[in-house]
């Protein structure tokens, strides 16, 4: 693969041909079932910035915030081969004074999370197979304080106070205890702590939700330009998720920061999102992007309005239809 | 019994659940009073079978003899001999100063380099070699060769109890490292912290709970070897008594010794983990 060159959205379908029969070329027998699939009939698939005209459509000169370059992720060689992801391929521009909400969807084990830990730089998923992961045009090359992430379980510090957990990126960069406890206390309350009650507790005294507002408190307390989100509400009860979206979109707003947020809730993904990216499952291959309606309101009256649910339906039906014509085209 | 809702009536306890019942139940704790009863009761069978096997007015009609098995009254009755003219004190003095001097010393080293053999694994690939080899060879067998290399003065019984743990702890600080989730280091290192950062500010603070608890078992290995330890040039020690207990055929001394290293032991554990509640007040578990 040797497509460095500016040719990103020219010809799906041959782009897909050419792919495969790179990846046909490679391994000597050729990798058993899904791997192999024919190369042919996959006419829907990659419709990435065909179906929506990426906002900022001229870049104007300055380096996308975000650039994947044809990302595919292999682990093992020959038969036993595993591809995570395959052909990714797209480009978020940094809308100045902003950024962009990204929602990656797609089923279990499709690579969403492989996505995030590519941007992350985080091994094994980093370095990637081939293709090139560009972050503010510069290729990633291994995890940093720009690029802050939330996962969903493991999130804090059991060792320390959720006063130092929060403060734990400014403590790094070796800012005064002083300093960087009082700013620790400013986040602890933007997330919807009581300084007063929980700034002094262990993590273990506190529920899930409260956990995942302290570790989203630590990322952001650093003003990442770009968030990675993977699953951070995924284990939380529907009520709480609510409310820590509410809380993030708030938050969100004053950050001017790309957030990418995996999910397999496409109501979250709706909500949430600006975009939504769409992978098909295992090898991820990124279906589409969708651009979806800004939350204007908290979520449990938005996610009630017709309106969003024809675009959930929508999104659902999207992903159904496309991955049934992957599946024709796998046998 | 610290945790309602899984089952009706944990906790409640509907009439028809009894607590005979409840001792059935899978992975449930009884209450305090019945864990000290279970205790008791296993020690009082031990007794009660000691007694039974050493009952008789004279010799001969004991189920053991004497010269064997003592009675539970011949040990008790040792026991002002032991304190007295056998100078227990002392000797309890000399054995624990010994097992915290060599302990104590392949913890200061056996530690650290475990932790950073934990978190950095070509360190452990280079170790690694020694310390299956430490771990295996013959304890015995490091008597004669402590011997020539340091005498048979105290140095030899420090760097005797050294040689026998360190490898043990090296181990066991390593694996306590390398237990931990690689999801802490991936969260440290995308808030920017550097190696050594993640290492001193997540790693090892995450690993010393489970340190701290393996070093309490090992300190029990450590004070099983004493009387290894003593063998050659001890006027006092624990092990000391017991040998010469042994050539004096005092079973009944030697029994009353190892009642006391038990008790001893247990004590000291006791002492160890209420420091441990104590430094770790994060993990409620211990």
């Amino acid at each position: 693969m040797s497509e460095d060159a500016p040719v990103p959205f020219k010809d799906a379908d041959a782009l897909i041909k050419e792919i495969d029969a790179a990846a046909k070329a490679d391994p000597p027998p050729a990798a058993p079932d899904r791997d192999a699939a024919p190369p042919a009939p996959e006419v829907t698939v990659v419709a990435a910035g065909g179906e929506a005209p990426a906002p900022a459509a001229a870049p104007s000169g300055r380096p996308a915030i975000v650039e994947f370059k044809h990302v595919t992720k292999t682990y093992g060689d020959g038969p036993k081969a595993f591809t995570a992801i395959k052909d990714v391929h797209f480009r978020i521009e940094d809308i100045p004074g902003k950024g962009e909400f990204i929602c990656v969807l797609g089923p279990s084990g499709c690579g969403k999370s492989t996505v995030l830990r590519l941007i992350a730089g985080l091994g094994p998923q980093h370095p990637p197979t081939t293709g090139e992961v560009l972050v503010d045009g510069r290729p990633v090359v291994g995890p940093g304080a720009d690029r802050g992430m939330v996962f969903q379980d493991y999130t804090s510090f059991d060792h320390m106070t959720v006063e130092d957990n929060v403060a734990f990126g400014l403590a790094c960069r070796g800012v005064g205890k002083a300093e960087r406890i009082g700013q620790a206390h400013g986040w602890i309350d933007k997330v919807g702590l009581s300084v007063k009650n929980d700034a002094r507790k262990y993590p273990h005294q506190l529920s899930g939700g409260m956990r995942q507002r302290v570790a989203i408190a630590r990322t952001l307390i650093l003003s990442p330009r770009i968030i990675l989100m993977d699953e951070p509400f995924g284990a939380l009860d529907p009520s709480t998720r609510m409310q820590m979206q509410d809380n993030l979109v708030a938050l969100w707003r004053d950050l001017e920061a790309t957030v990418f947020f995996v999910t397999h809730s496409i109501e979250e993904a709706v909500y949430l999102g600006d975009r939504v990216h769409i992978l098909s499952s295992s090898p991820g291959t990124l279906l589409r992007e969708i651009t979806v309606p800004p939350p204007d309101r908290p979520a449990h009256a938005m996610q009630r309005d017709p309106r969003f649910l024809e675009y959930v339906f929508d999104i659902r039906d999207t992903i159904e239809t496309l991955e049934a014509s992957r599946r024709a085209g796998d046998d | 019994m610290s945790d309602g809702g899984q089952a009706p009536g944990v906790g409640g306890g509907p009439p028809g659940d009894s607590w005979t019942k409840r001792l059935f139940r899978l992975r449930e704790e009884p209450p305090y009073y019945v864990r000290i009863l279970l205790g008791v009761s296993s020690v009082g069978l031990l007794l009660l079978v000691w007694g039974g096997m050493t009952s008789g007015d004279i010799p001969e009609h004991r189920a053991i003899s004497p010269a064997v098995l003592p009675s539970l009254g011949e040990t008790a009755q040792s026991l002002p001999r032991l304190f007295g003219e056998r100078g227990l004190i002392a000797s309890i003095a000399a054995s624990l100063t010994r097992v915290f001097l060599g302990f104590g010393l392949a913890c200061v080293i056996g530690i650290p380099f475990g932790m950073l053999a934990g978190a950095w694994r070509p360190l452990n690939a280079f170790v690694t070699p020694l310390v299956i080899f430490g771990r295996n060879i013959p304890i015995a067998a490091l008597i004669p060769l402590t011997l020539m290399w340091f005498g048979i003065d105290e140095t030899q019984k420090v760097m005797f109890l050294f040689i026998a743990t360190v490898p043990f702890v090296f181990s066991s600080a390593a694996s306590a490292v390398v237990a931990i989730h690689q999801r802490y280091v991936e969260t440290a290192q995308t808030l920017g912290a550097s190696s050594w950062q993640v290492f001193r500010k997540v790693l090892a603070p995450l690993a010393l709970p489970q340190v701290f608890t393996d070093q309490r078992q090992l300190f029990g290995l450590a004070f099983g070897y004493i009387m290894l330890a003593e063998l050659v040039n001890a006027k006092r020690g624990l092990g000391f008594l017991i040998q010469m207990s042994q050539k004096r055929s005092q079973p009944e001394d030697i029994l009353m010794i190892l009642v006391i290293i038990g008790l001893l032991a247990w004590l000291i554990d006791k002492t160890l983990s209420w420091f441990q509640r104590g430094l770790f007040p994060y993990r409620r578990d211990l």
